[in-house]
């Protein structure tokens, strides 16, 4: 029998669920759902990021690698190998998966600092290659992705991809929760709290943080791939962006790299906000102003995300004599005590 | 903490944002009653790579609606610009025409400036059924997407822009003309497209390429770039420019004080700004140009005169381009007499597939995919000033040969 | 020929490849900290060097009096009021994601103020050069190249030769072992910080005479710095200045056979067989193997 508080949360996620699903019923105009369809493809992007952030505490700023390597896959299988859309998709992912293997062990080898290096400079050499081989990526002049849907008025395409980047949400999210009550998952933990013990205990750590790491890369590139076709237009500059990877890093913070749907959470406030600030302040920088204080703030004041520091509150506010039995994981325990200390 | 609670707090967050996300989207309805103005959507580089000729198109933008408002307004309703920055950049292009159409609901829309930005653009006004016209997307590509909507408000498009200059060059006696040609381009589809159309047809004259270079669009560096065009000691040197890239080239090429027979740049050389940015050696400097101000037709004297009123300097040619982009659009709303989203669209595009418009630039006509039939003219400039050279025809100044140093 | 004046080139870029990665190996050094903002805090210097000619019309180069000392504090402000505040166990990842949201916010505060638009200085000796054995080397470029060399002198110098430049290597080979002896770390590693961005300023100072500069074209620094102090060996000094010079060199080099931009990748092909095969860097950095 299932208990009460888990039949809540149950109800709670289908109403999350149903909300998202009527989203574009409740889009006043086509501009609002073409935001919501990028607000999702960051919720995807970032969700796909905290597969090896959030269980395995090693921050990647160079994931937009993937996401432009998953969307140029999708393009250049389209264009140069004739493959239907959506098989170009899946193919693109998989490479994207097989070439994560090699950059995975030369990069997890190397812990803290060089593993930042190298994420960053991985974006930077793939934006140097994509805009120099100009003959078989198009170069600066971009490369045009075949529509999937031909002929769809564009209102109607938004709709189509907003429930396709629901889709693959969904899937994210599914695989990360799977993962999270597994053995791996424990495993994997273990190895953010403290990867030296983790070892010592028979944890087998790097091909735990490897297959975390091509996991992520795979459902990050399934999200470029999937914007590739509903955007249509791509330039290395964009796809190759430090910017993308930051946001990720920046959404998955702050909801709160721990939680299934911290990433999320942090996705649909920040998504919203640089939308928002696109549409207000549209002819100055003062997005990235923004992205840098919330990012400052975030690093500075609350490292384990918006979930614990309100719970936090909450628990200091409203239940001052919580007892000593409770159901709460370690790590549930830890964040608490780190976020007080 | 209890997870329950989480989970709450993430729905309320949800529902908080799509809120949000909705609230701000307030769409001004447009029923299109004549005391309606009508809206023209546009976004233009305004910061950014860009930024130059940008502020160039959107003063000529801004020149063709006062002059039309002055008049009476379009249909008898007033024009009203509606202009958006898109930082030179793809993504925001996009959504910038997304806004413009899906949220602001504006009547018309004009085309952006850089044919990196044209294709994007296209797609959004393409896919809303919308009429576009275009200022600045000259380079092949932008008529081989397919687009039904689209025309370039501009004479010729990028590869016939040197075409006066390339049979000038294979008239010369050969004894005299230049042999040795050095090439740099941009990594844009409309600086390549200058270059390169000037590339094949001198090739096909057997003068030889010694150089030929290709850099992406934030180069600034152009130290090397410059080094091997002095080091082949070329008689002429050729730039698929945009602007601040020519300005880099040059300043360079004067660093190493290589002194070609003839120099010939895109764009830049025909923004005020040039000459003060190159420390004033602009003596012989060439560029291809699809307008100039001293042209007779009749819509031309009116608005160098009104646009000198308002802006203190004559248009140029970007400016000129915008305009014409405005006089296209509004001869196509005269002509079908309506201006709003929708059905009304097709009837401008189907009027301006049939008909020829008289602009600033001359009459201009397309066929199916929207290229424009005319040919652009050569400037130099002579004696400190930049003028028409070639063809004969229109010519204001002897083109001066070999190119004095600089 | 070609070849002459491309070692000269790329002997000029690298002295100021080699300027701002001592920089970044001081912040390393006393911090562990990869100090992202690095570059974008010389864009920055680039374009008060700028506005300071543009308002003024006096040379770029005086306004170094202004940005120098101004830098240092900044510096040792950050140190003290920022990335001191930061958890020591998850130091060297957090302080990668503040400096960065430093970087963003710099490239934001730019763009807002002075736009994208692309600038450049406009000075009656731009165009100057001198011949040198018969390469061209223009006044600009070597001005840049005495300023950073002089600079990089005068850092080794302080360094070698004064007290402070004692306490500073004290705390960067063993920060525990500096307290023992009497060191204030914390007051060292604020000047230290401040040190490294004063070279920024310098940098930027250097870089505004002769580049065309716009806000975001610090991240097209960070990439090469970055690997150079990781083939230089993170935390030293002189190995930054040779791996400076050395792939400076080749860019410059390889851009002859292969073009502006492949050749930049040779940062990035360095970086990443560093890391391969000798992941405590070429020149020295015994620090590195940790980290």
């Amino acid at each position: 029998m299932p208990s009460v508080s888990s039949l809540l949360r149950l109800s709670v996620v289908v109403a999350g669920a149903a909300l998202a699903l009527s989203f574009p019923m409740l889009a006043p105009n086509p501009y609002i759902l073409s935001a919501g369809v990028v607000v999702a493809s960051y919720a995807v992007l970032s969700t796909s990021w905290n597969f090896v952030g959030g269980f395995t505490g090693y921050i990647s700023l160079g994931h937009g690698a993937y996401v432009g390597l998953g969307a140029y896959g999708t393009g250049l299988l389209i264009i140069k190998a004739g493959l239907p859309s959506f098989a170009a998709l899946l193919l693109s992912a998989a490479l994207v998966a097989a070439l994560a293997v090699p950059i995975g062990i030369a990069s997890l080898r190397v812990r803290g600092a060089s593993f930042v290096i190298v994420s960053i400079s991985l974006v930077l050499i793939l934006l140097l290659i994509f805009q120099s081989w100009a003959s078989f990526t198009g170069g600066s002049n971009g490369l045009v992705v075949p529509r999937p849907f031909p002929g769809l008025r564009r209102p109607d395409h938004h709709l189509v991809f907003f429930y396709l980047f629901c889709a693959l949400l969904a899937v994210a999210l599914l695989s990360w929760w799977v993962i999270d009550r597994s053995r791996f998952g424990m495993g994997l933990k273990a190895i953010r709290e403290d990867e030296d013990k983790a070892q010592s205990l028979g944890t087998p750590t790097f091909a735990f943080k490897l297959l975390a790491f091509v996991a992520s890369a795979t459902f990050t590139a399934l999200g470029g791939g999937l914007y590739a076709l509903w955007f249509g237009d791509l330039d290395p500059v964009f796809q190759f962006s430090i910017l993308t990877g930051a946001y990720m890093v920046l959404m998955a913070l702050l909801g709160g790299v721990r939680h299934l749907f911290g990433p999320l959470l942090g996705a649909l406030v920040v998504g919203s906000a640089l939308e928002y600030f696109k549409v207000e302040y549209g002819s100055t920088q003062l997005h990235l102003v923004a992205t840098g204080l919330l990012l400052a703030a975030v690093v500075l004041f609350m490292p384990d995300g918006v979930i614990p520091a309100l719970s936090d509150v909450y628990n200091r506010l409203f239940r001052p004599r919580a007892t000593s039995i409770r159901e709460a994981t370690a790590a549930e325990l830890r964040s608490q005590e780190e976020v007080r200390g | 903490m209890d997870a329950t609670q989480a989970r709450l707090r993430i729905v309320a967050g949800t529902a908080i944002a799509a809120l949000a996300l909705a609230g701000c989207g307030g769409a001004d309805d447009s029923d299109g009653s004549a005391a309606d103005p009508i809206t023209i959507g546009v976004s233009l580089p305004l910061t950014g790579d860009f930024s130059e000729p940008g502020k160039g198109v959107q003063r000529g933008y801004e020149a063709w609606a006062k002059i039309v408002n002055d008049k009476g307004g379009l249909l008898g309703r007033r024009v009203e610009l509606k202009i958006l920055d898109d930082q030179s950049n793809a993504d925001r292009v996009v959504s910038d025409y997304e806004q413009l159409l899906g949220k602001d609901a504006v009547d018309l829309v004009f085309g952006p400036f850089s044919t990196r930005l044209v294709i994007p653009a296209a797609r959004v006004a393409e896919e809303y059924g919308m009429l576009f016209v275009e200022p600045a997307g000259a380079a092949p590509q932008v008529f081989e997407q397919g687009f039904k909507n689209l025309f370039y408000a501009a004479p010729a498009v990028a590869d016939d822009h040197y075409n006066h200059l390339a049979d000038y060059i294979t008239k010369m006696p050969a004894s005299q003309r230049p042999k040795t040609v050095a090439y740099a381009a941009m990594d844009d589809p409309f600086a390549q497209g200058t270059a390169y159309g000037l590339k094949e047809k001198l090739e096909q004259a057997g003068i030889r390429t010694v150089v030929n270079e290709v850099y992406p669009p934030n180069t600034t560096d152009f130290g090397s770039i410059a080094a091997k065009i002095a080091a082949s000691k070329a008689d002429m040197v050729v730039g698929g420019t945009q602007y601040q890239d020519a300005v880099n080239l040059i300043v360079a090429l004067q660093q190493l004080n290589y002194q070609p027979k003839l120099a010939a740049f895109s764009t830049a050389p025909t923004n005020p700004e040039f000459s003060k940015a190159i420390g004033a050696k602009t003596e012989g400097i060439l560029a291809p140009t699809g307008y100039t101000e001293k042209a007779k037709f009749p819509s031309n004297v009116e608005f160098v005169e009104k646009y000198t009123a308002q802006f203190g300097t004559p248009p140029g040619e970007d400016e000129a381009n915008a305009y014409t982009t405005g006089q296209v659009v509004a001869a196509a709303v005269a002509a079908a007499g309506c201006a709003e989203q929708g059905d009304c669209q097709r009837k401008l595009v189907d009027w301006l597939r049939a008909n020829t418009v008289e602009t600033v630039v001359g009459p201009l006509n397309w066929d199916e995919a929207g290229r424009p039939q005319s040919a652009h003219m050569i400037q130099q400039y002579v004696d400190g000033e930049i003028q028409i050279v070639l063809p004969e025809s229109q010519k204001e100044a002897e083109f001066v040969f070999p190119k004095p140093n600089w | 020929m070609l070849t002459f004046q491309s070692v000269i080139l790329g002997v000029l870029l690298g002295g100021l490849y080699a300027l701002l990665a001592a920089g970044l190996t001081l912040y390393f050094g006393v911090m562990r900290v990869v100090m992202i903002a690095h570059s974008a805090f010389l864009i920055l210097a680039a374009y008060l060097a700028w506005y300071f000619h543009r308002e003024t019309g006096i040379d770029p180069l005086v306004s170094l009096v202004g940005t120098v000392p101004l830098f240092f504090v900044l510096g040792v402000a950050m140190q003290r009021l920022l990335i001191s505040r930061l958890r020591a166990a998850t130091l060297t990842m957090m302080s990668v994601l503040l400096t960065f949201a430093i970087a963003l916010l710099i490239e934001g505060l730019l763009g807002y103020v002075f736009s994208g638009t692309q600038r450049r200085t406009q000075l009656s000796y731009s165009g100057t050069s001198l011949d040198f054995f018969g390469a061209r080397v223009a006044v600009v470029k070597l001005i840049a190249f005495g300023l950073a060399a002089a600079a990089l002198l005068g850092l080794y110098v302080l360094l070698k030769a004064s007290r402070f430049g004692l306490a500073l290597r004290a705390t960067i080979q063993h920060r525990e072992a500096a307290q023992l002896a009497g060191i204030d770390t914390n007051r060292v590693a604020g000047y230290g910080f401040g040190l490294g961005l004063a070279t920024a300023a310098i940098g930027g100072t250097a870089l505004a005479l002769d580049t065309t500069i716009y806000p975001s074209l610090h991240w097209h620094w960070i990439g090469p710095l970055m690997a150079i102090i990781v083939v230089g060996g993170l935390g030293s000094v002189p190995g930054a200045a040779i791996a400076a010079m050395l792939l400076g060199l080749t860019q410059s080099l390889l851009q002859l056979p292969l073009g502006t931009t492949w050749a930049q990748t040779v940062f990035y092909v360095a970086l990443f067989a560093t890391l391969a095969f000798r992941p405590q860097g070429f020149f020295g950095g015994r620090l590195a193997q940790r980290f």
